[in-house]
């Protein structure tokens, strides 16, 4: 296959986030080599910097590498050349979301807050009008408690009965799951046509499809590629904050109708103590990014990009918005825990809106394909490779 | 006055980042007052995107000449020299006024920047303003360190009959070239050069050798310094000592052998190698258990000349000399400072030098390449008995051409890899070499040809610079990136050489200090010019003599030693010193160079 060359590549880049630092680098392969997850095929980050300089724009659409890497730092931490492989490789990340993303949506909020600003605004104006002119509090909501002091926190709306209002918030989030989910489907169809079937020459056998498949499910549930990276702990707090946020999710995306009850379940119930777990585990790991951007003392966590920072405040109110209508529902702060239930979705649906399928969190889908795609590209060459070289020999 | 052309002035906004570097908005300001200069201009952005109103303006000012200003502005220099010709002017009026070529730097230097500029406008060369000389007083040379280029330095001058003061920390002349088996390109035998040179400063008349002593302090000025000298405490009386080292065999102390980079053990009361000059024994005072505790004192009893003087103390003499030769070499990096690759955790990982010494016939195995093993104490030690490495990997680079330890190259460490691994090929045939480079470096005479033929030899040259050395089953295991063909090494060996890099020695600054001459960013000591001028510093009195001015090979080091030499014999013929006197005051540079530019004018 050959590749044209793109000079002005590098500037796509840039906005991005990418410094310059990369071309500072001469070609020594130890990023490469320290890095514990290369292997056989999968050599980076040297592969991206090499074809960032020649400006291979193509060749790097059609690579699925960046995905590969977890950004444990220590390729910048002992590049000779302080070209920082680390940093690129994160903003080549952003680059493919934007490649993958039909829409074109990622690109405008990766290079510009206003259009991030105007979308998450958007969202959050569309919630609080929806609640504004169809769902305001009742007159006698300060009446909706039960025995136990509790908020009744699916009685508070005028004109409507505690189920229909549970309803209609169920319906609302499996519209918000369906737009997403759709979303990432078509840009996962557009990473795969881009990876594996541009390149004609990538034969992939058909049964690997089906045989290679519980990668994407092992990958996304244990993120073990990450665990080979030197720092373990900080495996183990991503993976808190995995398995806290998918808990919630589906907490509230599937189960809605169990979750958010008018009665105030006992603190032992199995919903609040799964809740509980994915609150620790969310705040966790958050706390420890927060303080690690600021402090900067971790190489992975030096350079910040805008997005990066809208990601953790929007993932961080979200958090907190929820806990507070908690508080409120249990202390029985009626009108409090209305409008902070408002509060916490006209927070909740934009991040999810903005970061899944367009921005930073889109990752949780791009990274276990990823490593489907390099399965199926790998099994496709070492079968053309049998092929070719049988006789040879 | 009125003649000088108009000038247009090109500012470079660029210090090498420097923290506290000179002012030069400062003298940008200064520029605009000196009379004749017609255009101020940023030379950053060149070449410029619209060329053609930039040469216009040029045109319209009526600029003749124009001067390139900022700290090392070279860089545009053609870009300028073809504005010029396009313009129908003379490109030799094109001037380069570097302020890092005259040590022009820190803040406070800011006023001889400014006067640089001044002489640059004038078309004055600078050395014309600032030069003075010095009456030599003293015509005898004092040379400090006795390495390669010590000695080289020291037999010239006293070859032409001028007396010397070699000068030499250590308790023998040798430096670095003595530990070494072979040269390169030709795999001569270095103490094969070397000791002829050795005993020839040993026995000339001329040569007044203090070894085993340490320079203190200098004051006077060029052509008259008075300098301090503290001789240690030898403990054994250079004058009866015969060398016969009895006392070393009675000796029971030990303490690890500077010549052998620490590979093996030599006795307290010791004579560093066999051909030390001078052949005479000495006592480690830091090992010594009759200075430590006043037991023991058997080498005072077994000595049949009775030279052992236990009790002796350090004394400091004071001479006079009129020149100094700063020869004091470079000291290896040290490896252990780059964890991933294992030295000092690894028995069988060794840096360059401790391999330069364990091929050698007189190092710890008698030439046998062996792995390292424990002895009934539990030290790591060579000895020839045990196995001989089956594969080794030369890793080079270390140290050098990394932001992380000096950014440099050391210029030495590709060839002498190189000669490494054909001296591993030439004792174990059997052996498997592996070279991790990223770049070979074989500039030089014979040096591609010694590249080309080393490769031939059957080595296994890859192109990666090795990321990280572990230890797995007893062998040492490495990972690569292999660039050429694009796939990852993971490599077994038996044994890792380290190629380490050349560093300032670690008390460069203080030399410095004493002698009151500069270092650049990395520590080596600063020459007037690098290209034109390298052995001088603007200290007059003081030249440079190999690697402590920045890394080079033994050839170079013997060249520079000798044209060090070459300065100061003619400093003695011509009986003044030429110092280029950066403490005179703007002002009087600057009547200098209005005095001088218009006797030119009158001359033209």
């Amino acid at each position: 296959m050959s590749y044209r060359l793109n000079p002005k590549f590098k500037k796509e880049l840039e906005k991005l986030g990418a410094s310059s630092q990369w071309n500072d680098c001469f070609h020594c392969g130890n990023c490469t080599a320290i890095c514990p997850l290369t292997e056989g095929q999968v050599l980076f980050p040297r592969n991206g910097i090499r074809a960032l300089q020649m400006g291979l724009k193509d060749k790097l659409v059609a690579s699925s590498d960046p995905w590969m890497c977890y950004y444990c730092g220590e390729c910048s931490e002992t590049c000779p050349r302080d070209a920082n492989p680390g940093e690129l490789m994160m903003a080549l990340r952003r680059y493919l979301t934007t490649v993958y993303d039909w829409t074109g949506l990622a690109k405008k909020f990766y290079t510009s807050k206003s259009w991030e600003f105007g979308f998450i605004l958007f969202w959050a104006a569309l919630v609080v009008a929806l609640f504004w002119f169809f769902l305001p509090l009742r007159p006698d909501a300060a009446q909706m408690v039960n025995e136990s002091g509790g908020v009744m926190i699916n009685s508070l709306v005028a004109g409507i009965n505690p189920d229909q209002f549970v309803m209609i918030i169920h319906y609302g989030d499996w519209i918000m799951a369906g737009i997403v989910a759709s979303l990432l489907i078509t840009n996962i169809l557009n990473m795969f046509y881009k990876t594996i079937l541009s390149d004609k020459k990538i034969k992939v056998p058909f049964y690997t499809y089906f045989t290679e498949f519980w990668q994407i499910i092992f990958n996304f549930v244990t993120q073990s590629k990450f665990s080979k990276c030197d720092d373990r702990s900080y495996w183990v707090g991503h993976l808190l904050l995995m398995t806290g946020y998918t808990i919630m999710f589906n907490l509230i995306v599937v189960a809605l109708p169990r979750f958010q009850t008018e009665a105030v379940v006992e603190w032992y119930n199995w919903q609040r103590l799964l809740g509980y777990y994915a609150t620790f585990g969310v705040l966790f790991f958050l706390t420890i990014v927060v303080i690690g951007r600021f402090k900067k003392s971790n190489t992975k966590l030096r350079f910040s990009h805008f997005s990066d920072w809208i990601f953790i405040v929007m993932l961080g109110l979200t958090t907190v918005t929820g806990i507070l209508v908690h508080i409120f529902r249990i202390t029985g702060l009626v009108e409090a825990t209305y409008y902070m239930y408002v509060v916490h979705l006209a927070v909740l649906v934009p991040m999810i809106m903005v970061e899944v399928p367009f921005s930073k969190w889109s990752h949780l889908a791009y990274r276990p394909f990823a490593i489907y795609f390099s399965r199926l590209k790998k099994a496709a060459v070492a079968k053309q490779d049998s092929v070719v070289l049988a006789p040879a020999i | 006055m009125s003649k000088i052309p108009f000038t247009g002035v090109y500012f470079q906004h660029y210090t090498n980042g420097h923290t506290d570097s000179i002012n030069l908005k400062q003298i940008e300001e200064y520029a605009k007052n000196i009379p004749g200069v017609a255009l101020i201009g940023n030379s950053n952005d060149f070449p410029p995107v619209d060329k053609k109103s930039f040469v216009l303006k040029i045109k319209n000012d009526r600029v003749k000449r124009i001067v390139l200003a900022g700290y090392s502005p070279g860089m545009s220099q053609p870009f300028f020299a073809g504005v010029l010709s396009e313009l129908g002017l003379n490109p030799s009026d094109l001037i380069i006024c570097s302020f890092k070529e005259y040590g022009a730097i820190q803040s406070d230097e800011t006023d001889f920047a400014k006067a640089l500029l001044f002489c640059a406008i004038m078309g004055v060369p600078i050395e014309t303003t600032i030069t003075s000389n010095k009456p030599l007083v003293n015509e005898d040379t004092l040379i400090i360190g006795g390495g390669i280029a010590g000695i080289q330095a020291s037999l010239e001058i006293a070859n032409s009959n001028h007396k010397v003061c070699l000068l030499e920390r250590t308790a023998t002349i040798g430096g670095h070239m003595a530990m070494f088996d072979k040269t390169f390109p030709t795999l001569d035998c270095a103490a094969c050069i070397l000791t002829p040179k050795m005993v020839d400063v040993g026995l000339h008349p001329n040569i007044d050798l203090l070894t085993y002593s340490e320079l203190k302090e200098v004051s006077g000025e060029p052509g008259n310094y008075k300098v301090k000298i503290l001789k240690k405490a030898r403990r054994v009386d250079m004058k009866t000592c015969i060398g016969c080292g009895i006392c070393s065999e009675k000796c029971p102390s030990k303490a690890p052998s500077e010549f052998d980079a620490g590979t093996t053990l030599r006795k307290s009361i010791y004579i560093p190698f066999p051909q030390a000059v001078p052949n005479k024994y000495l006592i480690d005072a830091d090992s010594c258990i009759y200075v430590k505790n006043g037991k023991c004192g058997v080498c005072a009893k077994v000595c049949p000349a009775n030279s052992v003087r236990l009790d002796e103390q350090d004394e400091t003499i004071e001479i006079n000399v009129g020149n100094i030769v700063l020869a004091t070499g470079f000291q290896t990096f040290d490896a252990g400072k780059v964890e991933q690759f294992g030295y000092g955790k690894f028995p069988n990982v060794v840096s360059s030098l401790e391999f330069e010494r364990l091929v050698n016939a007189a190092g710890p195995t008698g030439g046998a390449i062996t792995q390292r093993s424990q002895d009934k104490k539990g030290n790591w030690i060579f000895t020839a008995e045990t196995a001989e490495p089956e594969s080794i990997a030369i890793i080079h680079c270390v140290g050098s051409r990394d932001v992380n330890q000096h950014k440099y190259c050391s210029k030495v460490c590709c060839m002498y890899s190189l000669k490494l691994a054909h001296l591993v090929t030439d004792k174990l045939p059997e052996a498997e070499v592996y070279e991790y480079y990223i770049d070979i470096r074989a500039y030089g005479k014979g040096y591609e040809e010694f590249y080309e033929r080393i490769k031939d030899e059957g080595i296994h040259l890859i192109r990666g610079r090795t990321a990280m050395v572990e230890q797995k089953n007893g062998k040492l295991h490495l990972r690569t990136e292999d660039m050429i063909n694009s796939r990852l090494i993971e490599q077994d060996v038996d044994m890792v050489i380290l190629a380490v890099g050349l560093e300032p020695r670690q008390d460069a600054s203080d030399i410095s200090k004493i002698l009151g001459i500069k270092t650049d960013e990395d520590g080596w000591f600063d020459e007037v010019n690098y290209i034109s001028n390298p052995t001088n510093t603007f200290s007059g009195g003081i030249t440079l003599a190999g690697v402590c001015q920045g890394p080079k090979d033994i050839p170079d080091t013997v060249a520079q030693a000798s044209a060090a030499a070459s300065q100061v014999i003619q400093n003695i013929i011509n009986g003044k010193v030429k110092v280029l006197d950066k403490s005179k005051s703007l002002e009087e540079i600057e009547a200098a160079a209005i005095q001088l530019s218009t006797i030119m004018e009158e001359q033209s």
